[in-house]
This record gives structure tokens, sequence and C-alpha cells, in this order.
């Protein structure tokens, strides 16, 4: 039997997530006992902004899903911090009302009723100092009566503006300090990270430094899907794939964001931010980062991280801006049988409005794995479906045996990961068209997750939050990638200001520019 | 759904061809195929188990019921069909009579997925010697289910004797939680545990099973100690700086209590066949630490060295019977 080990919390915090502590002390862990679920070492789960949206609809629900698969420890407190006058239980009504609603799984009132007992609530606005020590003070006395060791993660579910009081009331309560709690303490923020690279810049040395820059987990929630996680797996675990991801076999590359939902209810977030800040800088260059990226030398955080950072710094913009960066805007228009508004006529949106619902955009990648590749990005609202994928677009073959006519309607071979929704892969090749004459066409095989697969695979934030709590950040992208993300988006608000957008009819993919840039390369955009 | 009465294998192959051909869009990533072997008052319960399971991994399901091995004359009955009762994927019924049902692989083999794993389900009244079933012998992954046997304790020293890496019981699935929140209790242990004491039903197979695990792990005997329940009532801890925590099941709640500190409560998942079925599912390689803990409850050793593959023994039930 193996010893007890003895490094103080301090120590082992810091270890790296590939091997939890309880992995190296813990006779009864045994890699090779997969059925053993991951469970967090005991700890406190700290919400602030606690009745926004994003806590009523995901952050609760989630949390109550852990719950009920078992997943959280047996010494677990959710705290809550807000600005209302109340006691745990009107917190707790809360918390109930939206997991039972929200929540994934089965109700089951059992799990609930453990939980609850477990469920604080501190009442203070961010500048009250009093409400932090209080805090502070209830945080060190679970250590004792509910045993979570000093553990604790603080999700800031709040606007980034509120960013640094919060960080300030930690830092002066030493909330954050790992050595003083003598257990780990660690920070969840949510997009944006900034709106440029200064003030990304600014925030980065911020939290950094108030918590160490490990223990700061930024969530985009599009790496906690599983179709991400399988594009590793596809382009790592298998011989097929990577011998022709590169720029001798690979044609061009087109990632598609779109949503066909308008920016209901965010109207004055988004007319600050625009589609290229609010997707293009994270959702989209990290899944252009996880596509490009050479393959990490072992399947770890860090590994990981160091491939990304490498890919995304090697991003380069075009330098005809004028027609290889596109931005639109909605107009009026039909969509799914519906009429909808133009972007200028939502509410809270001003009539002279010049921000971008759209934006598609060429990078290049200068590395010699991709230089010549063009890999084409775009995302926008008002599009006609909800669709997010990845095409890699294959050459054609150098040298067709077959008759000009007999091959025309053979495209390129395509690889399409699907990252939502019906989840899945698609190889699009050509073959024969059964009969008496030689015709290629272009057929799609396809891999979909069963329905009800993708049903129980557990929701992005799910996994982020248990992963956030092991301490395993291998699905949370650095300060440095975002950093690097912005050195690529920043150029082009800077072309972009002062311009108008390109008008395009809701339910269209995007504006006349979009697909003329193609046009000009001599390619089309995928219909996804 | 497509129903043949007294057919043949070949038919049965073409049956699932036109039914995939003609399905319209075809579910064609087949992860592996899971043979069952069924009675026919089984059927219930083990296609609500099937569906299930074969939401969460397509796979093709092929059930085998053998009926009467006298039957003069050897019948096949099938019923093949895509996407209906038995889930998303693809499912064969066979029913055979007669001296076919000694013969089920000569139907079962060309209609299992090509190159995909092969897993054996016996839902109940596993083989005494698995090697005896042909279609236990080319399955990669056995699973037995040892407590719907008449004497589920000899049934688990059997299934040690009898073992091979890639069996597993449904006996030891069902203890997975258990497992699992004893782990995470170890987790926040700070000296090492003295001793350990599985009390409930000492010929549970599940009570065993957990304590063969513990102490294959832990390096010291840890008994079953009688208690009221038919399965595993508590579990109690004993480190070496004085702690202790007892573990209690208490429907389907886990009560976790230690001295000095509050007690908490977790949930015990209250997990249906089929859940279990996708937990044996996940992973189609050889389960390690069922192998150590079965070693531990029959005190054999060695059992994961074994060879994994096993060589048909021919059997007939009605010679054997005839011999006594």
């Amino acid at each position: 039997m193996s010893s007890i080990d003895d490094h103080s919390p301090a120590i082992s915090a810091g270890d790296g997530p590939q091997l939890p502590r309880g992995l190296r002390s813990n006779p009864l862990r045994d890699p090779s006992d997969r059925r053993l679920p991951r469970v967090p070492e005991p700890c406190a789960l700290v919400v602030f902004g606690v009745t926004g949206d994003l806590a009523r609809k995901k952050l609760l629900p989630a949390t109550y899903d852990l719950a009920n698969r078992g997943l959280l420890p047996a010494d677990f407190v959710l705290l809550g911090f807000a600005r209302r006058d109340w006691e745990d239980d009107d917190f707790e009504t809360l918390a109930r009302k939206s997991a039972k609603e929200h929540a994934r799984t089965d109700w089951n009132e059992d799990v609930w009723a453990r939980l609850s007992g477990d469920i604080k609530f501190i009442p203070g606005s961010f500048d009250d100092d009093q409400a932090f020590d209080t805090l502070a003070e209830t945080l060190d006395d679970l250590r004792d009566s509910h045993g979570i060791k000093g553990n604790a993660a603080f999700y800031l579910s709040i606007p980034p503006s509120m960013f640094p009081v919060v960080l300030k009331q930690m830092q002066r309560t030493r909330m954050a300090d790992n050595a003083v709690s003598g257990g780990w303490r660690r920070v969840v923020i949510e997009k944006p990270f900034g709106n440029d690279l200064a003030s990304a810049r600014q925030l980065n040395a911020l939290v950094d430094d108030v918590f160490t820059a490990q223990d700061v987990f930024r969530i985009d929630h599009y790496l906690g899907k599983e179709t991400v996680q399988n594009l590793m797996a596809l382009r790592f675990a298998n011989q097929l794939f990577e011998p022709v991801w590169n720029s001798h076999y690979v044609d061009s590359v087109q990632i598609t964001m779109a949503e066909d939902g308008g920016i209901a209810g965010r109207a004055t977030f988004y007319d600050a931010t625009g589609a290229a800040r609010d997707v293009l800088q994270n959702h989209l260059l990290q899944l252009l980062a996880l596509t490009a990226m050479e393959e990490p030398v072992e399947f770890t955080a860090e590994a990981i991280r160091t491939e990304k950072i490498k890919v995304l710094r090697a991003i380069t913009l075009p330098l005809d801006l004028g027609s290889y960066a596109v931005r639109g805007q909605y107009d009026q228009g039909w969509l799914a049988g519906e009429r909808v508004l133009a972007y200028r006529s939502e509410k809270n949106v001003p009539p002279d409005s010049k921000t971008e619902s759209f934006a598609a955009v060429r990078l290049g990648i200068d590395t010699r794995r991709w230089a010549g590749v063009p890999f084409y990005v775009r995302t926008g609202k008002r599009l006609p479906r909800r669709v997010t994928e990845i095409a890699v677009l294959f050459k054609k073959a150098p040298h067709l045996p077959f008759s000009h006519t007999d091959t025309e309607e053979l495209g390129h071979n395509q690889l399409v990961i699907r990252v939502q929704p019906d989840e899945g892969v698609t190889l699009k090749f050509g073959s024969k068209v059964p009969g008496s004459m030689m015709e290629v066409r272009d057929v799609a095989m396809d891999f979909l997750y069963g329905e009800a697969f993708t049903e129980s695979s557990p929701e992005a934030y799910e996994r982020l939050i248990l992963d956030v709590l092991l301490g395993d950040a291998t699905l949370f992208p650095r300060n440095e990638e975002v950093e690097a993300s912005w050195q690529v988006i920043d150029p082009l608000e800077a072309f972009w200001s002062g311009q108008e957008p390109q008008l395009y009819r809701a339910g269209e993919w995007g504006p006349k520019a979009s697909e003329e840039m193609l046009a000009k390369d001599g390619r089309g955009w995928r219909r996804p | 759904m497509t129903t043949l009465w007294d057919t043949s294998g070949t038919a049965v192959v073409q049956a699932l061809a036109a039914e995939r051909r003609s399905g319209g869009a075809v579910t064609s990533g087949l992860a592996l195929t899971l043979v069952v072997v069924l009675a026919e008052k089984d059927t219930t319960d083990v296609e609500a188990a099937v569906s299930t399971a074969s939401a969460r991994h397509p796979m093709r399901v092929i059930m085998v019921m053998r009926h009467n091995i006298d039957a003069p004359v050897p019948r096949l009955d099938a019923e093949v069909s895509i996407g209906g009762r038995h889930g998303p994927g693809e499912s064969v019924v066979l029913r055979m009579f007669g001296r076919l049902a000694l013969h089920a692989e000569s139907v079962t083999l060309p209609l299992l997925a090509p190159d995909a794993p092969v897993v054996a389900w016996w839902y109940s009244e596993t083989p005494h010697i698995i090697a005896h079933d042909p279609l236990g012998v080319f399955a990669e992954r056995r699973i037995t289910n040892v407590i719907r046997d008449a004497d589920p304790a000899a049934s688990l020293l059997q299934r040690a004797n009898d073992y091979a890496p890639g069996d597993t019981d449904l006996t030891w699935t069902v203890i997975t939680p258990w497992r699992a929140a004893l782990a995470s209790a170890f987790d926040t242990a700070s000296a090492p545990a003295t001793s350990v004491v599985v009390s409930g039903n000492p010929a549970d197979p599940s009570a065993q099973l957990l304590a063969g695990w513990l102490s294959s792990r832990l390096g010291f005997e840890v008994p079953v100690e009688k208690a009221h329940g038919k399965y595993i009532s508590s579990v109690s801890l004993q480190f070496e700086d004085g702690r202790n925590v007892q573990m209690t099941n208490e429907g389907y709640k886990l009560l976790m209590r230690r001295p000095g500190q509050a007690d908490t409560i977790a949930p015990f998942p209250q997990r249906s066949t089929g859940d279990m079925l996708a937990e044996e599912l996940r992973r189609l390689d050889a389960d390690g630490p069922y192998g150590e803990a079965l070693g531990a409850v029959s005190g054999q050793t060695g059992l994961n060295e074994r060879p994994a593959s096993r060589t048909h023994i021919w059997h007939d039930p009605a010679l054997a019977a005839r011999e006594g």
C-alpha cells in the first residue's frame, strides 16, 4: 500500500492536472480502473452575480446535474453572492427553481435535498468591504464545518467592468491566496476577455496578479463540446488523416458559425461589441487553432496550449483587407417562415448603428504545414440555420483519367467536423453513379452520434465546471492565447472602424461580398 | 421490421441487408455487436435494457433464444429491425429450436458487424463453463449476471474458476457507485486505513466483490459481516490517525458519518439494467480491477495473467443429462 502523501496543498495544487492528488496517494484509485468517475476534492463553488441569466440558466442547473450524476464531492458548498437582501433560504428557492427548470438530468428530490443543505448566500454589493469580509470568514468557517479544506473556485458571472472591483476585494481579503487558504483558490471568468489587445492585457495582468496564472480558468463553452474534443481524437489518434493534413493536400479550410437568432436581450452589449469581437476572437479562432495546430507531445493542458499558441501567433491577415475582410449587418427579411426585423430596428439598437452582425475573413497561417492554405472564417446572426462546422476541403486529384464530362459533378473531397447540431463527422468523396455510364459524383459518408447519445452527453458547462473543480485546464484558453487572438482581431477592427457594414437580408448566408470574396479565389462557400 | 418463420441464416443476413438499404438514412457508425443470450420470459427486461444501451453506443444487437433442444426438427425463426423497440441500432432476434440451438454460432457468425468487437451477454443462466457456449468463444467481452442464478455465491466462485480476462459480471457493475464513494472518501484521508469492514449479506456476490476489491487494493483482509439487508448495508473505515468514517446505504442515498463533522448525504443513482449494460459497453478491454477483486473473493491469484481467449469445448446438454 502506498503511503499517504504529505505535500502541503499549496504545493500539490501546482503539480498539474494530469495526476490529481488523490491518484498518487489514494490506494483505491487505479489508472486502469476506468469505471470510477473523476470526483473533485472537497471544495466550495462561489458564484458572483448569482441572480444573472447565465447563473440561472447554466451554472445552477449544471451544478445540480453534476450532483445528480454523483460527480460532486461529499463535502461541497455552493455559495451565492449578489446584491439582494436575501437569506440562505431565498437563494435556495431561486437555485431550486432554476435547476428544476433547466437541468438536463431528471429531477431527483433527494439529490436536491442533499445539495440544499450546502447552499449559502451572502448579500452585498461589490464595493462593500464588509460583505467581502463576511465571505472570507464564511469560507474559513466552512473549512471545519463542511470539511472543504480551504478549496474554493470563484465564478465571476458578472459584467467585465465589475472585475477590477471584485478582484481588488479578493486581494484585500487575501481570499485568492493559495498559501493563506491552505487549499487551492481558482477563478473562472467568462468572455469577453477584454475588447482589444490593450484591455485584454490589462484584464489578464489583473486576474493573474490576484490569482496565479495557472489558477485562472477562462470559459469558452465551445471547447466543452464533445465534437471539439473529438477533433483532437480524430486528428491525433488516427493514422489516416494526419498525412494529408497539410498544404500538399488541403486546398482550403472553411469554419462557419451561423446563428438563426438575432440579438435578443443582448442589444446593448452586442451593439458595443459586434460579431468579430463576440465570436470570431474567441470561438472561431479557438476552433481554427485546434484544426491547425501541430500534434501536442502529450495530451496535457500545458502541451496543448503550447501548440495552440504557436499556431495562433502564426495567423496572418490578408494584405488586401478590402477584398478579404467582409462585415455585414442584417436587414429585415424572412427567416424560418417569420418576418424578422432589421438589426437597426431591434430594441435598444441605435438606428444608425454601424455594428456588424456578420463577419467573414480570409486568414493565413505562416507555418510550413499551412503556407498558402486559406482559412475562410465566417460568423453571423440571422443566417438561414444554426450551425457550426469545420470543413477541410482537399485539393482535386492532379490528374483524372476520366473525361471531363464524367467528372463534372465531382467537387473537392471534404472532411467536415460538425460541431453543432448533429454532432459528428462527414467525409465527402466521389463515387460512381450506378449505371452503364462512367459518371462520378460526390457522396457523403456520415458519422453521427446517436440521437440519445448527444442528448445524454454532458452539457458543456457541466464538463467545464467539473474540470475547474478538478484543476484540469486542458479545455481552457490561457492568457497568451487570448492576447494572440486579439492581435489578429485588432488590425481588422482598425480597418473596419468607421466603415458602413454591408447589408444582407435576414435569412441569407451573409452579404454578397462574402460570396465574392471566395469567388475571387475561384472557390465558394460550402452550404452547411 | 421483417419477420421470418422457419427460415435459414442466409435469409436473415439478406433481410438485414435489405432493411439497411431500404431504411433511408443508414446508421453506419456501428461500434460493436452485442450478442444477448436470453430466455423467452426475459424478453421484456432485455429489450428495455438493450434500448437504453443502444441509445448510447451505436451497435447491432443479436438476441439468441434457445428453445427445447430435444425438439425433433431444428428450426429458426427471426425478426430483423432497425430503429424499433430495441433502440436506434440494428437488431436481430433469433429463436432457435431443436439441435440448431447447440450450433447457434452458425447463424450468428455471418450476422456480426464486420471487424467490430463482439460482446456476449448472458442475461440469466450463465453457462457453467463459458467455453461450452460457442457464442462466448468468439466474443472479446463476456458479461454474466450471477445474481439471476440459483446460487449466486457459488456462481461467483465458478466465475473465478472459469475466469478469462474480458469477463465481467453485472454484480460488479452494480457496485461502481459504492466504489466511487469509497474512493472519494479516501481522497480526503490524511493517514492510511487500518481496518475496513463491509456489512450486509455475506452471501451477496456484490458485497463479496466490494470486500474483495477493497482487500486487493488495501493489502489487508476486508471481511463481509452479517447485517440486515439483502445486499450491502454499510461500510466502515478506520484510519491510522483515529479518524473513522461510516458509510450507510439508505435507499437511494448514501449517508456518510464522520465524528466531528456534519453528516453528508450523496445520491445513489437508481440505475436500470440498461444503464449498467451501457457502462459495460463503454470499454471493451479486460477489466483488471474486476479480475483482482474476483481473485480476492475466491482466494485465487493470477486471474489476469490467464489467456484471454477460449477454445470451444463441445458440450451436449442432452448427453450430459443422460450420463448424469
